[in-house]
């Protein structure tokens, strides 16, 4: 291979990586949430049912996805889990008697809407998603 | 049937379910309280929960269990858990009523099947033909996470005080009666008890202490039983790592009681047994999970390393499949050394002998 087109490839390489690196999912919060960023680890906790507050002391109450792209890829960037151990998760403190299942929509219009609406609501949607009237939490 | 479908309505009332069956199969001694030489389908779970989320700090639920395991748990559904759960703070809640106790790494989950890898917990600390007396308590609980600081991880507690029964359909009641003594009620006692458990600042890795304890008293047939507060600590890790995830759990019972025969003089004996068991983890793919695990129990104040009785090491292999999010199956492998526990003479009547292999498959549900 000449040298001209192996480094091609490594640069061909390194920017689908970059494209694929980029996050694509943000995550959104109702406007009563004090807090403007978070950590990923904030998030994990929250989504995993560990903790209902963010840094300020605001509760939040996270909502679900029932699938598609933005819960594959929130999963994958915020959680580390497949949705098989997500959930299982969440069943293990059902079955528990520790809480109740977190509400879970339909679509992401749906997730937008419900999160706008519900005081301490936060969720997850693809930056591409309309979410006016929500803020975007910054992920630090 | 998605994922989080199952709730009702608003979804702050829920309705939550799962069953399993299994096939258990071993080549020496029956095992469990099945007749499993033969293969035993004797097995099955079921349990469906429901939780009201009443207001944002306020949350009531029940859940009913239906355990068939041989001879033990029956046609009886019992109530699992009952509460209501109140969230004070974000660093403090209160759960009152019947409420599952939250000791070492499995106790608390240990009757929810379709919640971890494996087939059968570890023999040693969490006995499925034991666990009915364990699994919670008639009282209040106290709970919470405190963060520590940026750099030093966070701290959840739950600290417990209630009273409980001796479940009468299962192992514990068996090896009284095997021993002798016969009941003319349910024994019940106190048990008070807290867990604590550290998310470390190095990602992924847990550490924690539990310590259950409780007394108990109950009439014989012929006398009386009272044990003095017994002593079950336990101290466990947990390491998650990408795909991988591995743990480990020490526990010692100990444990003394006195046995009053009417008209002789009170005769005592205990128990001081260590046990411990080292898991590995694995998720090959999203829908396939394999692992291993090794546990050990000394089942004698002085065990005598060549009475199997006075022993039980386990090597287990295990695998399980989610088919989708609402249907999986397990297979597992296991080969025992000793016959320290899970063992009865009912089924057992030529004697055990000291090795038994076993392999268990399953398939659930929940929902």
């Amino acid at each position: 291979m000449k040298k001209s087109s192996f480094i091609f490839l490594i640069f061909a390489a390194a920017s689908l990586f970059a494209v694929h690196a980029q996050a694509q999912v943000v995550i959104i919060a109702n406007n009563s949430v004090r807090d403007t960023s978070a950590s990923k680890a904030d998030i994990r906790d929250v989504f995993m049912g560990a903790s209902s507050n963010l840094k300020s002391g605001s509760h939040v109450v996270p909502i679900l996805l029932k699938g598609g792209a933005a819960h594959v890829e929130f999963l994958v960037l915020f959680i580390g889990r497949s949705d098989a151990g997500f959930q299982s998760n969440w069943k293990s403190q059902v079955f528990s008697g520790q809480c109740s299942m977190p509400r879970s929509v339909d679509s992401e219009k749906a997730m937008v809407e419900y999160v706008e609406s519900t005081p301490g609501a936060v969720g997850y949607v693809l930056k591409t998603t309309p979410h006016d009237g929500v803020k975007t939490l910054t992920i630090q | 049937m998605t994922a989080f479908a199952q709730g009702a309505g608003d979804q702050n009332l829920q309705i939550h379910g799962f069953a399993t069956q299994a096939l258990v199969y071993t080549n020496n001694n029956n095992y469990l309280g099945m007749d499993t030489n033969s293969g035993s389908t004797a097995w099955t779970e079921a349990a469906v929960n429901v939780n009201d989320q009443v207001t944002s700090k306020l949350r009531a639920g029940v859940q009913f269990h239906y355990t068939r395991l041989g001879i033990f748990g029956g046609d009886n559904i019992s109530v699992d858990w009952a509460l209501g759960d109140y969230k004070v703070n974000r660093w403090v809640g209160v759960r009152a009523g019947k409420v599952k106790m939250r000791w070492g790494l499995y106790n608390d989950t240990q009757d929810y099947d379709p919640g971890y890898l494996w087939s059968l917990l570890p023999e040693t600390i969490y006995g499925v033909d034991y666990r009915a007396t364990d699994l919670s308590q008639l009282g209040a609980e106290v709970y919470g996470r405190v963060p520590l600081g940026e750099h030093l991880g966070k701290l959840s507690y739950s600290a417990w005080w209630g009273d409980y029964f001796v479940a009468t359909n299962d192992g514990i009641m068996e090896d009284f009666n095997e021993s002798g003594l016969n009941f003319t009620n349910t024994p019940w006692g106190k048990t008070p008890g807290f867990d604590l458990r550290w998310q470390t600042p190095v990602k992924g890795l847990m550490v924690g202490g539990s310590l259950m304890a409780y007394d108990a008293k109950g009439n014989l047939t012929n006398g009386t039983y009272f044990q003095p507060l017994a002593y079950w600590p336990a101290y466990y890790a947990k390491y998650d790592y990408k795909k991988l995830t591995l743990s480990g759990q020490y526990t010692k019972l100990i444990q003394y009681q006195t046995v009053t025969i009417t008209g002789s003089a009170p005769s005592s004996s205990g128990i001081d047994n260590p046990a411990w068991f080292a898991m590995a983890e694995y998720h090959a793919t999203d829908k396939l999970q394999v692992g291993a695990y090794y546990t050990r129990l000394w089942d004698a104040p002085l065990p005598n390393p060549v009475l199997p009785e006075d022993y039980f090491h386990e090597w287990v292999s295990s695998s399980r499949y989610d088919i989708n999010s609402n249907f999986y199956a397990k297979l597992e492998g296991h080969y025992i050394d000793g016959t320290g526990s899970g063992y009865y003479g009912f089924n057992n009547p030529n004697g055990l002998k000291p090795r038994t292999g076993v392999l268990v498959g399953k398939v659930g549900f929940t929902f």
